[in-house]
């Protein structure tokens, strides 16, 4: 799968990490991004301040003439990217379509070697666009020779390979879609029609022409059936000489390259939105059923059980305690220094001597 | 609301107000255990006759009545593909959820999106006019969030299809 950003991230982070070194650094990195696309990155402390960048990258088209190298108006490209610091080493290395020699001492150590770095680490794709520009370009020659529209089959990635068909005046890019799950297929198919009606709307009349169909389309007939076999059926741009003029070439390339990846991005961010939309009203609906729950039960206050007199004498402060006994005792005796009752002295001992409370506060020693 | 979705759902509500009539009743079969009527189906005479009420083919809603428990199993419409999967994927998270619930089945019944058991616990616990409240509601809710989902997702991808198309431009 192809990356919306040109620049490789893991080539930028280690040509940075060379780049910004205090100490030559002895580095030998294999990078493999995008499943089909591999780097290796090596330098070397005794010959400093060059790195050596090798790459290999799938060509577009296997089938057509050009495809055994990279062509000369490619090396060109790749040239022209930062003249004073790459030069392209020839031949490249073993097993890889293109080494580069990259001089650290002529990258600056200010902001501009930022855009550099990311300009050298953005070669892959300026190798996969120049592909593609070459076969748009060279398209009417092939043709002319065959005598016939025969559709180019590109292979950006294995399992993504699109069809170009040059026609009189346009040419068709045919994206056969596929899909693992059927839920990726219906959020792809309403957003294919959704880029129908946008593109025959008034909003986009400069953009290409966009067309969703279930069947291959019949420029495609005669292809080989696994190519035909879809789940998702297929979408067509076609590109007029409006859209590759002067620089709408590059973007345009690009934005074919990038096809695939720009659905399957839409695709799963849209089932990461409807995720994320229902976790949020799961909230919303539960809240009616916390509601049919009886109030929580108050906390009761737990009543103090037996005589309310009792509790009042309980419940009193020492202090009050101490002055209600006082009275008490003194109403006794007024009532004993002027009445004498036969036996009143053992009621009294019996009935209306004061109990003695505890405060509530202390704790009671268990044994 | 509508007014035959109105209709629909008041004529689902008195019948949950007639049906949800709920005693504890204990097994007839094992001893000591007390377990939905409903969901068993041991004893004929302790459920009552289903009741199936339908808007259309695509929507309709099942009430099985026993002594201690009440199964309420929906059908949501679903007129597109997209409408399809939107539906399945929501009531499949809630069933995922259904201990927020509490009165939500975590299977649905053959033939429904989705299924509620509701036992004289829950009555017990509830109260049942808000239980009832509840059901209404979450049918409605369901209703006009898919609609929602559908409208989010199919805008999302007309603004995604038209900045894919200004790039060309």
């Amino acid at each position: 799968m192809a990356c919306f950003e040109r620049a490789s991230p893991a080539l930028r982070e280690i040509l940075f990490k060379i780049h910004g070194a205090e100490r030559p650094l002895e580095i030998d990195h294999h990078v493999h991004e995008f499943g089909s696309v591999h780097f290796h990155v090596q330098s070397s402390a005794s010959d400093q301040p060059y790195t050596y960048l090798s790459i290999s990258t799938p060509l577009l088209s296997q089938g057509h003439p050009i495809s055994s190298e990279l062509p000369q108006h490619t090396l060109e490209m790749v040239r022209g990217i930062c003249p004073d610091v790459v030069e392209i080493v020839e031949p490249s290395r073993e097993g890889y379509q293109l080494t580069l020699k990259i001089n650290h001492a002529r990258i600056p150590h200010s902001k501009a070697s930022t855009k550099m770095i990311t300009d050298i680490s953005s070669v892959q794709a300026v190798i996969l666009s120049s592909q593609l520009k070459e076969i748009l370009r060279n398209v009417d020659s092939y043709e002319i020779s065959c005598g016939l529209y025969k559709p180019i089959k590109l292979i950006y990635h294995p399992r993504e390979p699109f069809f170009v068909i040059k026609q009189p005046a346009k040419i068709t890019a045919v994206f056969p879609m596929r899909f693992k799950e059927k839920e990726d297929v219906i959020i792809a198919t309403a957003f294919f029609q959704e880029l129908m009606d946008v593109g025959s709307s008034g909003a986009c009349t400069k953009a290409p022409h966009c067309i969703w169909s279930p069947i291959p389309p019949p420029e495609l007939r005669g292809e080989p059936i696994q190519d035909l076999s879809t789940n998702c059926g297929f979408v067509s741009f076609d590109i007029t000489s409006r859209h590759v003029e002067g620089k709408k070439l590059d973007k345009t390339v690009w934005n074919l390259l990038n096809f695939y990846a720009f659905v399957k991005y839409h695709v799963k961010s849209t089932r990461g939105f409807i995720q994320r939309r229902m976790r949020m009203r799961l909230e919303r609906l539960v809240q009616p059923l916390q509601t049919a729950e009886p109030e929580e039960d108050q906390p009761v206050k737990k009543k103090a059980k037996g005589c309310r007199q009792v509790r009042k004498w309980i419940s009193a402060s020492k202090s009050k305690i101490l002055k209600r006994k006082y009275d008490f005792t003194n109403k006794i005796k007024r009532i004993r220094s002027r009445i004498k009752i036969h036996g009143f002295g053992r009621f009294r001992r019996r009935w209306l001597t004061m109990p003695k409370f505890s405060p509530v506060t202390r704790y009671i020693k268990l044994e | 609301m509508a007014n035959p979705l109105r209709l629909y759902l008041t004529c689902i509500r008195n019948t949950l107000e007639a049906a949800m009539c709920l005693q504890n009743f204990p097994c007839q079969e094992v001893e000591r255990h007390n377990k939905p009527e409903v969901e068993l189906k041991t004893s004929p005479e302790l459920l009552m006759n289903p009741v199936t009420i339908c808007r259309n083919e695509a929507e309709k809603c099942l009430i099985e009545t026993s002594i201690n428990s009440l199964r309420i199993s929906l059908k949501v419409k679903q007129a597109d593909e997209l409408e399809n999967i939107l539906t399945k994927k929501f009531l499949r998270f809630l069933s995922m959820r259904a201990e927020a619930f509490q009165v939500l089945r975590r299977k649905p019944v053959q033939g429904y999106d989705i299924s509620f058991l509701i036992t004289n616990y829950h009555c017990e616990e509830m109260q049942k006019q808000k239980l009832i409240d509840f059901i209404v509601q979450f049918m409605e809710d369901i209703d006009k969030e898919i609609s929602e989902l559908k409208l989010s997702v199919n805008t999302r991808g007309r603004l995604v299809a038209t900045e894919f198309l200004k790039q060309f431009v």
